[in-house]
């Protein structure tokens, strides 16, 4: 691997790698507005320029190649200016939208600018006039004041979604970006524009103006809209004095996986965000006699497991049954195979799923669940789900709030209503609400800890990223709870005590999670 | 399609375009034949350039408008373009283009009634030693002044 020396450090680099990449990989970051991982070199913007021993003129550090005993100089007097320059040259026409900008706070412009910059402006010209609010697709608006002809956007809609829509018309000062006569951007990544823009020329109307960036607090999650496992950041509200909470979640953005989503998510996983906080059950209520009773769990807990070990005790457990789905954890759907069929003897365990949708051929998949691989290679032996079936039980743990998607609502409710005692675990609402006896509130996946397994069969850990806030608790202490309550196989269950230990346990049972 | 488009002029478009490895590669003189036939490219020439070219018209426009040379819109069937750059400013094209807009009766940019001359300014037409200088169409006309663009025109059909 070549050896060069950056700022005096000695830097090994792999071939084919260019300084900018190099030097990042070494944490020396080289301001850049054009360049992206994701596509070429552009070298169009001029702010990545370095000095090279040897070379009489500074080169860009986002196309230069390393090569053997390279001196590269990145933050040297000379390198400086230049910066300075084009940051001058850049801000020449660029308005002072920055108090009601989006981009303030995490805009790379206003950040060099503090960098290198907080100097005086040598133009005294008026800056030109341009169109503030051009609409580019749905959710998209232009500005072209703030646009710096980067092209990451034409780029984007060259390269990754193949659709070309938009591009650079005119020449010189009259540049600008803009789309086929009135044919607005329409595919399912457009919302990735927002994101890759350097600076706040495009917004997304789906964001624009709620709140400022620095309110907003970041969490790493997983997209569970579908089986492809995005990486993504939950942009939400912890709350501050002087910053008006209007809602709790205002944005997801994708974060980079090579292996998985490289730097995008689809639009469906990006706006698709509502369900985080609408619908959600948060009272766990048990309803006897007409009277609903706010409980607390492990009172719940207490009067399941009783009805269980009577079932388990007249040998009845062949009516017990289980409705799980696929999104659930693989830490989760491990215990509930080891609790209900390894531990109970339950042999009727259905699967009700939301329907599927459609894919798009990239990184949205038809399956709308996130776990349906896990579901596959923990092994748990679903059978699809039968009203009929239901209909012969006692006791009916019910994961999910599926069950009412597939199900006729006639045929649902005549069927619960011959089973004794059903527990529903669920996060949002819904009509089997009104047909159960307990309704135990549950994390999404934003809310808790634990591993999905995506379609191509990557397992992703994944923390809880934001509150849950209902009165219940994760599927998967739920199990827990109920395992050790019910001392089935205590050597087992007592040491488990978190997903972490859930994991290690599913690790060492299943080849495939290894 | 358009069905106005000649035959000969598809034969052209695929003769220019069979030369270049990848179609798309023809675009620029294929731009040119269409222009020269049409006149001008306007939105339904792009599309038409694109479809036989196999590009998103949006690629299309980004040339078109990139490139002056390219008109937008119909030009009169005589297009005055006159050198506004340094050397014929010096030697007068300014009052050279004010005589021209008085004696045609439009502004630059424009095309008198009766669909004969568009009057335009361009950039350098790199016949400095003829300043001040014009194009009509494809001919060049240099050392011009009031009396010989009234021979110029008065010659003119």
């Amino acid at each position: 691997m070549p050896k060069i020396l950056i700022d005096d450090r000695m830097v090994e680099a792999a071939e084919g790698l260019t300084l900018l990449r190099a030097a990042e990989n070494a944490g020396i970051p080289i301001p850049h507005f054009c360049y992206h991982t994701a596509f070429p070199p552009e070298g169009s913007c001029r702010m990545c320029l370095v000095e090279i021993e040897g070379l009489p003129k500074l080169e860009l550090a986002c196309s230069t190649m390393v090569k053997e005993g390279l001196k590269v100089q990145t933050m040297s007097a000379k390198v400086v200016e230049a910066r300075k320059g084009v940051l001058e040259f850049l801000l020449a026409e660029h308005p002072l939208d920055c108090p009601i900008c989006d981009k303030a706070g995490e805009c790379k412009l206003q950040d060099y600018f503090e960098e290198y910059g907080l100097f005086r402006s040598q133009f005294k010209e008026a800056k030109e006039k341009r169109e503030k609010k051009f609409k580019l697709s749905r959710n998209l608006i232009l500005d072209r004041e703030r646009c710096i002809l980067c092209t990451r956007c034409v780029r984007f809609l060259n390269e990754i979604t193949k659709t070309e829509d938009a591009g650079i018309l005119n020449r010189g000062i009259h540049s600008e970006v803009g789309i086929y006569e009135s044919e607005l951007i329409d595919n399912n990544y457009s919302g990735n524009l927002a994101q890759i823009c350097p600076v706040g020329a495009i917004t997304d109307s789906d964001f624009r103006f709620k709140t400022r960036v620095w309110f907003l607090e970041s969490n790493e999650s997983i997209c569970p809209l579908c089986s492809r496992g995005c990486n993504i950041a939950i942009d939400s509200h912890p709350g501050h004095p002087r910053a008006l909470r209007t809602r709790r979640v205002y944005r997801v953005r994708a974060r980079p996986n090579p292996d998985v989503n490289s730097h995008w998510i689809c639009d469906y996983g990006r706006y698709g965000y509502a369900y985080l906080d609408e619908a959600r059950e948060d009272r766990l209520v048990w309803k006897k006699g007409g009277l609903e009773t706010r409980l607390i769990w492990d009172k719940a807990a207490q009067i399941l497991t009783e009805k269980v070990r009577s079932l388990v005790h007249l040998r009845k457990n062949s009516r017990i049954g289980v409705v799980l789905h696929s999104n659930l954890t693989n830490e989760e759907l491990f215990l509930a195979d080891r609790l209900f069929r390894k531990g109970l003897g339950v042999e009727k365990l259905f699967l009700a799923d939301p329907p599927p949708g459609k894919g798009d051929g990239f990184l949205l998949t038809s399956d709308r669940t996130a776990n349906r691989r896990g579901l596959l290679e923990v092994g748990l032996p679903v059978q699809a789900l039968d009203a009929k079936a239901l209909s012969d039980l006692d006791l009916l743990f019910i994961f999910g709030h599926y069950l009412a998607d597939g199900t006729s609502a006639a045929d649902l409710k005549y069927a619960l209503e011959k089973v004794e005692t059903k527990a529903l675990f669920a996060s949002h609402k819904s009509g089997l609400d009104g047909l159960v006896d307990f309704v135990i509130p549950v994390p999404v996946i934003a809310e808790k800890n634990g591993t999905l397994t995506n379609v191509d069969g990557r397992v992703q850990p994944f923390v809880a990223g934001l509150d849950f806030n209902g009165d219940g608790l994760p599927e998967w202490r739920a199990l827990l709870d109920l395992a050790k309550e019910l001392k089935v196989e205590p050597k087992y269950f007592w040491p488990l005590a978190s997903p972490e230990g859930v994991y290690q346990a599913l690790r060492k049972e299943i080849p495939f999670f290894k | 399609m358009s069905p106005e488009y000649s035959v000969s002029l598809r034969r052209k478009i695929d003769e220019v375009a069979a030369r270049y490895p990848k179609k798309g590669a023809a675009l620029l003189p294929v731009l040119h034949l269409v222009q020269r036939e049409v006149g001008c490219i306007s939105a339904e020439e792009e599309r038409f350039v694109a479809q036989v070219l196999g590009l998103r018209p949006m690629k299309v426009r980004e040339v078109v408008t990139f490139y002056t040379m390219f008109l937008r819109r119909p030009v009169g069937k005589y297009h005055l373009q006159v050198c506004s750059n340094l050397s014929c400013s010096l030697l007068g094209a300014g009052p050279l283009l004010d005589y021209l807009q008085q004696k045609l009766g439009v502004r630059v940019g424009e095309t008198t009634a009766d669909g004969r001359f568009t009057l335009s300014t361009v950039e350098c037409l790199g016949a400095c030693e003829q300043a001040p200088s014009l194009m009509i169409n494809f001919d060049y006309h240099g050392q011009l002044d009031g009396e010989k663009i009234d021979r110029i025109l008065e010659s003119l059909e």
